[in-house]
């Protein structure tokens, strides 16, 4: 278990440590030492003097923000429509999602590039946010989580004359909040951490996101991995204040006062 | 310590990296007979877009001063700057040039811009009056790098040139009872110091860390293609020879046990962290090692690459013109600035890359050892720019390196002769060719 | 439910947003693929029809039966693992013990660290003179050349996706056990069922659908498998090309300004073709084993 623990978070120490390492210490011993003898925030300073990080910053957050709306309620409905109700073409339709799941995304980035150009939205974060708005593996998720809740829960508001929209909204989607979460932190993770797809459809460096403008790190001339691992932190830091922050919603237990272990 | 950027793909790439369309292009041509396009003599006024490659982040003053500078001296032209990250290059030029939006100069090396050029997409600056005019003001041998086989012509101008010394590590070298301050200098000295290292070390200390590349083959002398580049030639004897001494390299410990799929990127860490002798690199390493290994900046030393063909080998950089730009005159204009003999200059006196200007390389700066080891690499190193050539093929793809780096990996590994894997990376690579 | 409950549109546009998007930005694009696998297209140049060469000139290659079986060996080894080894884990943290947060958080960390950062210190670990070697000297075992011979490499890659996936499934995992009426569990606990068979029992009935699901997405994604090979093996695909998988030969042949996208495609099309197979294989599976 220790050992598990310590390969998991190793990485990110590993970077942590080398981003607060001061200039005159060998980052390349052989075994690499983990405490900086010499620790100083200069490195952080410096990610900021190299490129504007607070305001790519501020777009991956826009960015990441509407794909985690778009891809909750997308995929929230859709997965609802698929697992909860009856109509022809159901099986049709989620065929579609699965066949989506498995296009390889790389062999087609550059015919959704000439999508985005035709309709106008090259250079946008729209045209970023767009093709990930709606992801099929959320869709399937929220399906997965649909179809596990009893038929009883929603029979008693059929009774009771909710319509379709009523029962989705009050009953289905409070029981599903934990997949929900999952849906928003995929959605988040995979919008943050999206390099080539925002790489080719921006071309203005105003726009680009932080993954795209943190590649700058990475000097043609002159390697500076304190920078380089500064910038990681930088990146990877919103993600696991993201998963506190909304792990307790897949966790049982939430309202049930304390529980026994 | 990556090996200079243009012939390797830098970084390792985080992602599979996407497949481009070519039917786009039929889009973007427009009809026009010779491409579309201003006349190359116009005025020079207009909005161009100029992009390099991940140069912001280092020399955004340089740049912004360049562009203020030429902007001031031709009213009505404005230039917009764009800088591309390192990763994927080739990869955001292909959704321009098929989305019909490649920036009008465009920091091309010469595996770039020969798909480009072959495309239509950059200009024949060899064909067009106003620019072969300025031919004259770059070194014979960096025009020459920008030409392109079978294509007839140049198709960058050049701009920073760079060479790369061998780094070694003294300390190996006297653990291992050799001279540190006698290096080798030839490939058969280079295989018997590293036969002595292996025996000194018990097999613990390998010399190199990576199998021989396509410039290797190129410095020992192999003729890698034939003269108009249509097929591929490095099976013959002299090559044969050098797998061979490799193979026996690699038997006796004198190659990194992990040398068959090593990149430059792996290779350099295993020099840094003093596991390897020796490894190659370029002038601008020096600071790196300087920041981020100390202890082997201590016991480093420096040395020619070895070229048993007397010409060491050079990587050359370029700026193209987008044979459909709407300004063409004013990003000739541009492209020229930035490549004059002044800009270089001061460039190359920020970094240590080279100037491709004539002349340039007799000026003080790069002929006068001012004491210090970055002065000492920055002499040798343009000295040794004098009569270097590019020799990785420009026709020569990663897939077609990818062939030799494993075919070669099966002769050292004995699975096959080192004749007969020579003989099936050249098949190989030829069917490649031809399919293009 | 045997009445009609809702009016016939309003599936469709529940649907809509979804059905949209990923038909506009994934299904229309991947006609393209689809197409230019017939052609000889290269990234800058227009292809023309070639039939089925680029299918045959695929069979004729070793290197792509080398791919096919690793990425196939991939999908057989770490899929059991995905499905399984989440869930204990999953299982392990959900319990509100003391410390239990730092411990999801440690399973979560290698979600997020970035790949090439984890690789380091893979590299670092596996390396000839690496940790894991120096332990083994110490046990007087001789060192083992995790990194440099074609086998080892494909399992470590192998044990890294295992790794990254544990955080990344666990959480899917997590989700569905919040969800599984804490009664049953009760109910179960009061019968005087242990732990193991309160597992088997409650615990796998109630995420069932769950560790389908997992094993489907996991199935895809093994067999898709890329960025842990290339950065172990190194982008030769290891010592010779032995270690490729499918993907990694779209990468070769595709990529670049010269880029064989025929060819590529073709490839692109092919793995679509398998993993779709793979995906019906483990629904049909599924639902064999429900009406048993």
């Amino acid at each position: 278990m220790l050992v598990v623990l310590a390969i998991s978070i190793g990485p990110f120490l590993w970077q942590l440590s080398t981003s607060l390492k001061g200039p005159a210490e060998n980052i390349y011993p052989s075994p690499p030492s983990f405490v900086p003898h010499d620790p100083t925030l200069a490195n952080y300073a410096e990610v900021a003097r190299i490129i504007p990080v607070w305001d790519y910053a501020l777009n991956s957050l826009k960015v990441a923000a509407a794909n985690v709306l778009t891809n909750c309620v997308g995929a929230s409905l859709a997965g609802y429509a698929l697992a909860r109700l009856r109509f022809r073409g159901r099986t049709a339709a989620g065929l579609v999602f699965v066949a989506a799941l498995l296009v390889p995304l790389e062999s087609i980035i550059i015919a959704q590039f000439t999508t985005m150009r035709d309709l106008g939205l090259n250079n946008t974060l729209v045209a970023v946010v767009l093709p990930g708005s709606v992801g099929a593996l959320n869709v399937l998720l929220m399906r997965n989580a649909f179809r596990a809740l009893p038929y009883e829960v929603e029979e008693a508001a059929v009774v009771d004359g909710a319509n379709v929209w009523q029962r989705f909204r009050r009953i289905a989607l409070p029981s599903v909040k934990g997949t929900l979460a999952v849906v928003a932190i995929f959605a988040f993770m995979g919008a943050w951490d999206d390099f080539l797809w925002p790489l080719i459809v921006l071309s203005d460096p105003d726009h680009f996101t932080l993954t795209v403008g943190l590649n700058f790190l990475h000097g043609t001339f002159a390697d500076k991995p304190r920078v380089v691992a500064a910038g990681t932190v930088i990146a990877v830091a919103p993600l696991i204040v993201m998963f506190a922050c909304l792990q307790r919603y897949f966790f049982r237990g939430v309202g049930e006062g304390a529980v026994k272990g | 310590m990556r090996t200079f950027r243009g012939t390797r793909v830098t970084g390792p790439a985080r992602t599979a990296v996407p497949l481009l369309a070519g039917a786009l292009l039929l889009g973007a041509c427009g009809g026009g007979t010779d491409g579309g396009g201003s006349a190359a003599d116009g005025k020079v006024s207009g909005h161009i877009t100029f992009q390099t490659w991940n140069l912001r982040a280092q020399y955004k003053d340089y740049f912004e001063g360049l562009i203020d500078e030429f902007e001031k001296a031709h009213p009505g032209t404005k230039v917009k700057w764009i800088d591309q990250p390192a990763e994927n290059y080739p990869e955001k030029l292909s959704a321009d040039a098929g989305g019909g939006t490649l920036p009008d100069v465009v920091n091309v090396s010469p595996d770039l811009s020969y798909p480009l050029a072959k495309a239509g997409l950059l200009m024949n600056l060899d064909k067009e009056p106003v620019t072969a005019k300025a031919k004259g003001t770059y070194t014979p041998e960096a025009w020459k790098g920008n030409r392109l086989p079978g294509l007839d012509g140049a198709y960058a101008f050049p701009w920073y040139l760079n060479t790369g010394p061998l780094f070694y590590n003294k300390a190996l070298f006297k653990k291992a009872g050799l001279d540190p301050e006698k290096p080798p200098t030839t490939y058969d000295e280079l295989f018997a110091d590293a036969g002595k290292m292996a025996k000194a070390s018990g097999g613990k200390v390998a010399t190199l860390a990576g199998v021989p590349a396509i410039e290797d083959f190129g410095r020992y002398g192999v003729k890698l293609m034939n003269a108009d580049a249509t097929r591929f030639t490095y099976n013959e004897p002299r090559g044969v020879q050098l797998l061979t001494e490799y193979k026996k390299l690699f038997e006796s410990g004198g190659l990194d046990s992990q040398a068959l799929n090593a990149t430059p990127e792996s290779a350099g860490r295993k020099f840094l962290q003093q596991r390897v002798a020796m490894n190659p690199g370029s002038a601008h390493d020096l600071a790196n090692f300087k920041e981020n290994a100390p202890d082997l900046y201590k016991n480093l030393g420096i040395t020619d690459a070895p070229a048993d063909t007397g010409k060491p080998n050079m990587y050359v950089m370029g700026l193209g013109i987008n044979d459909r730009s709407e300004h063409k005159a004013a990003a000739i204009a541009f492209a020229r600035f930035v490549t004059n003999q002044r800009n270089q200059e001061a460039f190359a006196h920020q970094v240590a890359v080279f100037p491709s200007t004539k002349g340039s390389l007799d000026k003080p700066y790069w002929t006068e050892d001012d004491g210090t080891d970055e002065g000492r690499v920055r002499v040798a190193a343009a000295k040794m720019l004098d009569g270097a050539v590019n020799y990785t093929p420009v026709v020569m793809t990663e897939e077609m390196k990818t062939v030799l780096q494993n075919e070669v990996a099966k002769a050292l590994q004995g699975d096959k002769s080192p004749k007969q894997a020579l003989d099936d990376a050249v098949a190989q690579s030829n069917r490649l060719l031809q399919q293009g | 439910m045997s009445v009609r409950t809702h009016r016939a549109a309003s599936p469709w546009l529940f649907l809509l947003p979804g059905l949209a998007v990923v038909a506009a930005f994934v299904l229309y694009p991947f006609l393209s693929t689809v197409q230019h696998a017939f052609t000889d297209a290269r990234t800058l140049t227009p292809g023309v029809w070639v039939g089925l060469r680029n299918f045959q000139e695929m069979l004729h290659d070793p290197q792509f039966w080398t791919a096919l079986r690793n990425s196939l060996l991939y999908v057989v080894v770490v899929v059991p693992c995905t499905v399984l080894l989440p869930l204990l884990v999953a299982l392990l943290v959900e319990k509100p013990l003391k410390g239990v947060v730092f411990f999801r958080a440690a399973f979560y960390t290698p979600v997020v660290a970035s790949v090439v950062v984890v690789a380091l210190i893979w590299v670092w670990m596996l390396d000839d003179r690496g940790l894991l070697n120096s332990m083994l000297e110490m046990v007087g075992a001789g060192p083992v050349s995790f990194l440099g011979d074609a086998g080892l490499v494909l399992l470590c890659a192998m044990a890294l996706t295992v790794w990254k996936g544990l955080g990344y499934y666990m959480i899917i995992y997590l989700a569905a056990l919040a969800q599984v009426p804490r009664e049953l569990h009760e109910a179960a606990a009061v019968d005087g069922a242990g732990p193991v068979r309160r597992f088997v029992t409650v615990t796998v009935p109630a995420v069932r659908s769950t560790m389908v699901l997992v094993g489907a997405l996991s199935s895809v994604a093994a067999f898709k498998v890329f960025s842990e090979v290339y950065l172990l093996a190194g982008p030769t695909g290891g010592p010779a090309g032995e270690d490729s998988t499918l993907v990694m030969l779209v990468q070769r042949s595709g990529t670049g300004l010269s880029g064989r996208v025929g060819y590529a495609s073709a490839l692109s099309l092919v793995i679509f073709c398998i993993a779709l197979l793979l995906m019906l294989l483990v629904l049909r599976a599924d639902r064999k084993e429900k009406t048993e």
